[in-house]
């Protein structure tokens, strides 16, 4: 069993400086749970405290049912994958893989059979003779993963293995980290700044502020009902939109944009937004919210472009509302027929039903009906 | 690099190749005229032309005298005396590196004995080396050129030890490795480029230190310099001699040199580990 807690787990420096502030996380047994956030959110100084390297000020940390706090990394039974990988640069691939087991005093025999066995469930085999420097940046990341693998460890750290690999490769990692973590039913723990990492590889994110953690979820369900706008922001890019808007008692509910730009809010959403009325919100709008084609309950908008991202597979638009230029401009996601030019108007329409409002004040989420994908 | 085919790159790489050819006339031409000196009869120390005649006579006297003995004592003090202060060097270097010991403060003051002028030192380690019955011993003189050596190879280790990711320390604890092991196994053998590069610095510095040698050596201990030195007598210098002698004295530097090029070189490389 290795379920991982944290328990108002903190970092504090000398210099008076907060890395980490009272995280408390839950990690089941066999979770892979990513960790989220910008540089300097805390998410690798957590992932070492996990693993020992970086001292706990104050708060308790368990791995299986054990108070591992005060213990030493090599008492913690963990392996950790670093993003530059530490390959140790004076031994081979073979003595690379070997030294964890080596250090626990396992028989030469056996560890030879189990680096073997690690070398060819990760491709390594032909190059087991080697130095580290003579591989590349793909096969050193095998290596580091082969080392913590042949371990047979409680549970993984990975310190943003991916990071340094190039786009394609990183892809291939992604998909094989996945097939690793069902294979062998581990625990692990991801840390990522990478938003496609943290929705397609995780069962769960936790994603880091300043130390602080912001929410924890599955990947859809922290991407569908963010609790504040950073992680609105964070989970997605392009990232949402926010125009400030105040919420007004006109035909029901609306969302008062501009002089004279008023847009209604859903029906079945009055309920759970009218006791907002009269207050100031930012309304949280996906990119991917506003469509070509008009449809009951989308609301029309005509968008002045002055860019385009045209990625291929769709259209990246930014462009301002023509009703209210002083808006903060607006991303729209359209798709890859559309490439509109610089400074046309587009017609188009927005759905306010996944649309969320966020205090402006707290940036909180201010609640609304869930909306649930369909298979 | 086309623009330099041209007849104003050709003048260019004239200009160029003369400065440099006279550059390395500047550095050459004294150990040329040295070696010629150390080659030719006595005689002709002064006399004109390239290579008058060949004669060993200057190495004949050289190894009748007492400067074999002085080689040997020059080997055993740089060499000893390096690896008397490398185990030191590197583990203050590594605490100061890797832990940031004593802080800022305690690293500069580390340095700062080594600002003061040598002839300041001199007497008061003559005074404690008396006390201790070491003048006029080789263990002496280790003694002191380790001392005196110490902080500026802490130095040199402490760099090394910065340019090796902390990366590597915690992949190794997590591996199961002691703080102890992971010094041992993983950053020392990575370290060993820069401990060879400290090494033969060190050795070279003791190698050439003449004041220290002078003051605590007899003639039995004598170093290289030292006897040189002495060949200096009331009937006047013997140059033939003294030149044989430097170029003998040069040889080991010129293969340290050697060693420290390819092993800074190697030091360098670290980016291997990303």
């Amino acid at each position: 069993m290795a379920r991982i807690t944290l328990d108002k787990v903190s970092r504090l420096y000398g210099s008076g400086s907060v890395g980490v502030h009272e995280v408390s996380l839950d990690v089941a047994d066999g979770e892979f749970l990513i960790l989220l956030g910008p540089s300097g959110c805390g998410k690798s100084t957590t992932l070492r405290m996990i693993a020992g390297l970086e001292e706990t000020t104050s708060g308790r940390i368990h791995i299986g049912g054990r108070d591992v706090t005060d213990l030493r990394p090599r008492d913690r039974n963990l392996a950790v994958v670093f993003q530059s990988y530490a390959l140790y640069p004076t031994m081979t691939v073979r003595a690379n893989i070997g030294f964890g087991l080596k250090m626990r005093g396992m028989p030469t025999a056996e560890i030879a059979q189990r680096v073997d066995q690690a070398a060819h469930l990760l491709g390594l085999f032909p190059y087991l003779d080697r130095k580290p420097a003579a591989l590349s940046g793909g096969q050193r990341q095998r290596v580091a993963l082969g080392r913590a693998i042949v371990r047979e460890p409680e549970a993984f750290l990975l310190d943003e293995p991916l990071s340094n690999l190039d786009a394609q490769l990183r892809a291939e990692m992604r998909a094989e980290l996945v097939r690793l973590h069902r294979s062998l039913g581990r625990t692990i723990l991801h840390v990522t700044h990478d938003q496609v990492e943290a929705m397609t590889m995780g069962d769960r994110i936790c994603i880091l502020r300043g130390g602080r953690v912001e929410q924890v979820g599955a990947p859809l369900e922290v991407y569908a009902n963010p609790s504040n706008m950073f992680v609105a922001r964070f989970l997605a890019s392009p990232p949402m939109n926010f125009l400030p808007a105040r919420l007004v008692a006109v035909d029901g509910l609306s969302l008062d944009l501009a002089p004279g730009l008023l847009w209604p809010v859903p029906a079945t959403h009055l309920a759970a937004w009218a006791g907002h009325a009269g207050s100031a919100v930012m309304l949280g709008l996906r990119p991917e919210d506003v469509h070509s084609q008009g449809a009951p309950g989308r609301i029309p908008l005509d968008l002045q472009v002055t860019a385009v991202e045209a990625l291929g597979p769709e259209t990246i638009v930014t462009g301002f509302l023509s009703a209210a230029p002083g808006l903060p401009p607006l991303r729209v996601r359209l798709g890859r027929g559309r490439l509109p030019l610089l400074g046309q108007t587009l017609d188009l329409h927005a759905d306010l039903l996944p649309a969320h409002l966020f205090d402006r004040v707290t940036e909180a989420v201010i609640p609304r009906p869930r909306l649930d994908a369909t298979p | 690099m086309s623009g330099m085919a041209g007849p104003a790159g050709r003048g260019g790489q004239v200009a160029l190749h003369l400065g440099l050819i006279l550059a390395c006339a500047a550095i050459l031409l004294p150990i040329l005229w040295v070696t010629r000196v150390a080659v030719v009869p006595a005689s002709m120390s002064y006399s004109p032309g390239v290579l008058p005649d060949l004669s060993s006579e200057n190495f004949d006297a050289l190894f009748s005298g007492r400067f074999p003995r002085s080689y040997l004592n020059s080997l055993l003090v740089a060499g000893g005396s390096v690896m008397l202060a490398m185990p030191f060097a590197v583990t203050l270097g590594y605490a100061f590196a890797r832990f940031g010991t004593g802080g800022p403060g305690a690293r500069f003051a580390v340095l700062a004995t080594q600002m003061l002028p040598p002839v300041a030192l001199v007497l008061p380690a003559f005074a404690i080396l008396r006390t201790a019955g070491l003048t006029d011993n080789l263990a002496g003189l280790i003694l002191v050129y380790a001392t005196l050596n110490l902080p500026f190879l802490t130095w040199i280790m402490m760099g090394f030890f910065k340019g090796i990711p902390v990366e590597l320390e915690w992949a190794a604890l997590s591996d199961g490795a002691t703080a102890w092991q992971a010094f041992r196994i993983v950053v020392l053998p990575t370290a060993l480029p820069g401990m060879a590069a400290a090494g033969v610095l060190g050795f070279i510095l003791s190698w050439n230190e003449f004041l220290f040698a002078l003051v605590l050596s007899g003639p039995r201990t004598a170093t290289i310099p030292v006897a040189l030195a002495g060949l200096q007598t009331s009937n006047g210098v013997e140059i033939g001699t003294v030149a044989a002698g430097v170029v003998l004295a040069v040889l080991p530097l010129i293969v340290a040199s050697r060693f420290i090029q390819r092993f800074i070189v190697e030091g360098l490389t670290f980016g291997a580990v990303k």
